[in-house]
């Protein structure tokens, strides 16, 4: 491939003069003489200003028609009444029976059961944080949401790993699928968490089958992705010793292929758990009820002291089910029956007796109300802290200051471009780092926006992406070089970040609420703090993976540190860096969708709107826009069609 | 090897050869069938053909018979097609042309479940990476065999565990493959493979990604092996050494074809063109050559004294039988004087001077430098 390269260059650089040597300065060149031959031509018929009104295609009226059709049909159309009609109510049967079981248990009986399975599969130390942690929620007084939402968990995460799981061994066993599937399941971890609620309410409306679905859809990609790659990664020879002693398929697949993927498929179950709990959390939206409904109704009054109540579990959560099952993932394997049969047996122990005692439920005299003394000291922070501190200015200062300095002239800057400029440089960004085709699909994409009529919004939502994208990356490579130059940092860090990329999205809205308020400012700072951990720890990471023996040779030529830094590390580093712009925007969008639920407005908002109004269209086309500018956003940051797993 | 005496009368033996190979060819790429089919396309060079058609051969018209309870070393350097072959005795790579027999049964011919019996019964591989199940215990990955036949638990665990032993594994049963060193992993790929008491054992470079104590340990263990149940085996190897310290024949490959075949000595003795010379010159002639092709007519009072040695027997044990005690050693077949072994003889193996059976004089540009120092 380099050889390759380097012969079109040199055949290239025979031909043409000076600029063109260069392969990006050529590509360049090409988009100039295009753009100069096309922009006078779409300048003629369509003028230059914001996206031109007959390019548009008004979706609204055709999709409010639909959305009607389904609400008028939903108790009678066959398809509604013998299809997701019954899908509906299995989901909601089932959510209600795991429910139900988890109250028969009892607060004892539930904390009982996770710390033993935690022990069982983790281990003493986690067996103990889980147990606090469920205690934890307990005191806050969040048990019965806690419960709901681990219901509604419960029953997405089996059904997103059985799909996945039959997704990723169908990928994992066929060519064909794999080539089909994968660019659908990679394209589908760049899409922010929103855009999947619309359709699902359409179909479903507002309610707990539309949460579960909203979160299988989501959810279970990532466990058809490393189910797929732990089958198609075994070891080669290992299979074929295995098919040398003549074994059958089955018993490859079943001796062979599923064993040696454990990690990956442990690994699927992790990430999925995550994604689940992520996306549950914010599909209260549409009526999942449970934990993040109370922070969803507490941001909404804008009642941080409630929302820290409700997000407090959240993250504990969010914590002890990464750890136990990441921890699962790296033990060689489960201990042996009697354990298990020991742990079940103390578990319905302890529920039958507190049961017994008649205090199934948590103890309404055990919870500590955090909301009002949190609210207190909130309020304490609007007097102090928002405003008027000398020298510094107030945080509210700062998010006044970063809206008039920044966000608004990214916002008019982007507005006032002629359209196809903005097309233009889409098309050159992303052709430069990547090929053709990521380029013309960016391109394709950012015009939909504009098709579908949201052009404006499109670019608010994208100037907020854009600053929050460009503090990230300065704060995030900054501190991810430091990371790989000092071992003592990086220990430091490390922990701080690996909790940090655990939480849902959604629970990052409630401190920068208590910061700055609401408005464009909180939102992008939700998503600076979202983004960053996953940027400083790949630059860390692609640094300190550069080949040893050319940093060595660096050295031996005595290159001084800054020189190693910028001739060999950042370098040969290069395509990690690429990758952490690349999950950078990714997540700085999906977070910025969500901060429409703060006053973040633009795309987030139209969805929040369409949603609490019953005006699905509006939400629909909103939702489309979303997609189109994440699939932009991340073909224009795409290097070679590689594509990582989200947060990892 | 080559000293064994029962190798020797296996060799004689008139049967079914155990694998009967002819006009074997294995290409990849595009329409690779249309290659071997089409002769001038055959005689095209490596990359003359890829040039053409895109296509790689890997094995290119081999053809050769693995006779029973002989050790037969499939030898050449990478990328020369060895491992391809004997992947193809089992069609675990499909060849694309030729004829594939064993036991007088065409292989080729096999259907899925016919080729399962093969490969369950018939014949077992040891693989250079190992290929061992790593979720597993020791005694579960020899015992995997006979697990997928259908053995009941107990019994392939007894039997497993008779293997484990006999590859010098015990106590180790319970062990995973990662608390192994490379050696005994290796031990646990034999003793998979014995386990289930295939006819033909099948070798991929097993010890080469092993340390040189180690390998010559695991070298001596198929010697031992060979000679305990004489059971066939078909080796294949880059090491020349190797080659010809295990093999009863060696068949040389280069670029897919099959250059030479036949014993160390023939081999050594008598290479077939210029890239055998080379690959053998630095070999020590005198631990290949035997008795029987550096002897002479014996005289009268020769044939009644001196040390005895088997036709068999290589120059450097005559060296030392003669050295011990300063006079001709007679070679010796079923009390048979067949001739003598003395100073001038040996001394001409060792520099390389004498002119063995079938050795073609070598022509006046071409000498070995060996040749040439030695003069």
């Amino acid at each position: 491939m380099a050889a390759l390269t380097t012969t079109t260059t040199a055949s290239r650089a025979a031909v043409l003069p000076g600029v063109l040597r260069n392969r990006s300065a050529g590509k360049l060149l090409l988009l100039a003489v295009a753009a100069a031959i096309l922009v006078p031509l779409l300048n003629a018929r369509w003028g230059s200003g914001s996206w031109p009104h007959a390019l548009t295609v008004d979706l609204s009226a055709p999709l409010a028609r639909t959305s009607d059709w389904i609400i008028d049909n939903r108790d009678s159309h066959p398809l509604f009444l013998y299809f997701f009609g019954h899908l509906s109510n299995a989901v909601v049967l089932s959510v209600r029976a795991v429910y139900l079981v988890l109250l028969a248990a009892g607060w004892a009986g539930v904390t009982v059961a996770a710390g033993l399975l935690a022990w069982r599969t983790a281990g003493m130390r986690l067996a103990l944080a889980t147990t606090a942690a469920f205690l934890a929620c307990g005191l806050l007084g969040m048990w019965v949401p806690t419960m709901q939402t681990l219901a509604l968990m419960v029953v997405a995460v089996l059904a997103s790993v059985a799909l996945g799981a039959v997704l990723g061994l169908a990928a994992g066993l066929s060519d064909r699928t794999y080539r089909a599937l994968r660019p659908v399941l990679d394209t589908m971890q760049v899409f922010p968490a929103f855009a999947y609620l619309l359709p699902v309410v359409l179909v479903f409306g507002i309610g707990v089958p539309a949460a579960v679905f909203a979160t299988v859809v989501y959810a279970a990609p990532p466990m058809a992705r490393l189910t797929a790659l732990g089958l198609r990664d075994a070891d080669k020879e290992v299979l074929e010793a295995v098919e040398s002693l003549g074994t059958t398929a089955r018993q490859r697949l079943l001796t062979a292929r599923l064993p040696l993927a454990r990690r990956e498929l442990l690994l699927g179950l992790n990430q999925t758990i995550m994604m689940a709990l992520s996306m549950a959390v914010i599909a209260s939206v549409i009526g999942g009820g449970g934990l993040g409904d109370r922070v969803y109704q507490a941001l909404a009054s804008v009642d941080v002291g409630a929302a820290l109540a409700a997000g407090i579990p959240i993250v504990l959560l969010a914590v002890v089910l990464d750890r136990v099952t990441g921890a699962a993932g790296e033990r060689p394997g489960p201990g042996g029956r009697a354990g298990w049969a020991y742990a079940a047996g103390v578990t319905v122990a302890v529920a039958l007796a507190v049961r017994l005692l008649g205090r199934p439920d948590w103890p309404a005299s055990w919870t500590v109300p955090i909301a009002a003394p949190v609210n207190r000291a909130v309020d304490w922070m609007t007097a102090h802290l928002y405003t008027g501190v000398p020298y510094v200015g107030g945080t509210a200062d700062w998010a006044a200051r970063f809206t008039t300095w920044v966000l608004d002239p990214v916002r008019a800057g982007l507005q006032w471009l002629p359209w196809w400029s903005v097309l233009l440089v889409v098309a050159a960004l992303a052709w430069l780092i990547g090929t053709w085709r990521t380029a013309l699909t960016a391109v394709l994409a950012m015009a939909a926006t504009g098709v579908l009529g949201v052009w404006k919004p499109s670019l608010d939502t994208l100037s907020q992406v854009l600053a929050a994208v460009a503090v990230t990356l300065v704060l995030g490579l900054a501190t991810g070089i430091a990371a790989a130059r000092s071992d003592r940092l990086e220990r430091l860090l490390r922990p701080v970040l690996d909790v940090f990329q655990t939480l849902p999205q959604f629970v990052y809205l409630i401190p920068v609420v208590a910061l700055f308020g609401v408005g464009r400012a909180p939102a992008v700072a939700a998503a600076i703090v979202y983004a960053f951990p996953a940027v400083v720890r790949i630059t860390a990471q692609g640094l300190r993976q550069v080949d040893p023996a050319a940093l060595e040779s660096a050295r031996s030529l005595g290159a001084t540190s800054g020189q190693q830094l910028r001739q060999v590390q950042l370098p040969l580093a290069r395509p990690a860096l690429l990758l952490a712009v690349n999950q950078g925007v990714v997540l700085v969008l999906a977070v910025v969708i969500i901060g429409g639920l703060v006053g973040g407005g633009a795309l987030g908002y139209d969805v929040v709107f369409g949603l609490a109004q019953g005006d699905l269209a509006t939400g629909l086309v909103a939702g489309a826009a979303i997609v189109c500018l994440g699939l932009m956003l991340d073909r224009v940051t795409q290097p070679t069609g590689h594509h990582p797993k989200k947060g990892a | 090897m080559s000293t064994d005496a029962s190798s020797t009368s296996v060799r004689t033996e008139v049967d079914t050869p155990v694998f009967s190979v002819a006009g074997l060819w294995k290409v990849f790429g595009p329409k690779a069938e249309r290659v071997p089919a089409d002769p001038e396309l055959a005689a095209l060079s490596a990359a003359e053909l890829r040039e053409r058609t895109g296509c790689t051969a890997a094995i290119r018209d081999v053809g050769f018979d693995v006779r029973k309870g002989e050790v037969f070393v499939i030898m050449g350097l990478s990328g020369s097609g060895k491992s391809t072959l004997v992947r193809c005795l089992t069609r675990l790579i499909e060849p694309t042309a030729g004829t594939l027999a064993i036991d007088g049964e065409d292989v080729r011919a096999m259907d899925k479940a016919r080729l399962r019996e093969l490969r369950r019964h018939r014949a077992a591989m040891v693989f250079q990476h190992f290929g061992l199940l790593p979720h597993r215990t020791v005694l579960d990955n020899v015992a995997y065999g006979l697990e997928i036949q259908g053995v009941g638990r107990a019994e392939r665990r007894e039997r497993a565990a008779a293997f484990v032993a006999k590859v010098g594994l015990e106590g180790m049963e319970q062990r995973r493959p990662a608390q192994l060193s490379g050696g005994q992993r290796q031990r646990v790929g034999l003793a998979r493979a014995l386990a289930v008491d295939p006819e033909v054992l099948l070798f991929d470079e097993p010890f080469s990604a092993l340390d040189p104590l180690i390998r010559r340990d695991m070298q001596e263990e198929v010697v031992r092996l060979h000679r305990e149940e004489g059971r066939t085996m078909v080796f294949v190897t880059h090491d020349l050494s190797e080659a010809l310290k295990l093999g009863d024949r060696i068949a040389l490959m280069r670029d897919g074809r099959l250059v030479q075949l036949g014993t160390p000595e023939e081999i050594v003795g008598s290479p077939a063109d210029d890239y055998v010379r080379a690959f053998v010159r630095d070999v020590p002639r005198e631990q290949v050559v035997t008795v029987r092709t550096a002897m002479r007519a014996a005289s009268a009072e020769e044939t009644a004294d001196g040390p005895a040695l088997p036709p068999d027997a290589t120059v450097a044990e005559a060296i030392e039988a003669v050295a011990r005690t300063g006079s001709p050693a007679r070679v010796m077949d079923e009390g048979r004087c067949l001739g003598v072994v003395d100073h001038d003889r040996l001394l001409r193996v060792v520099a390389g001077t004498e002119q063995g059976p079938g050795r073609r004089a070598p022509e006046a540009g071409q000498r070995p430098e060996r040749h040439d120092k030695a003069a």
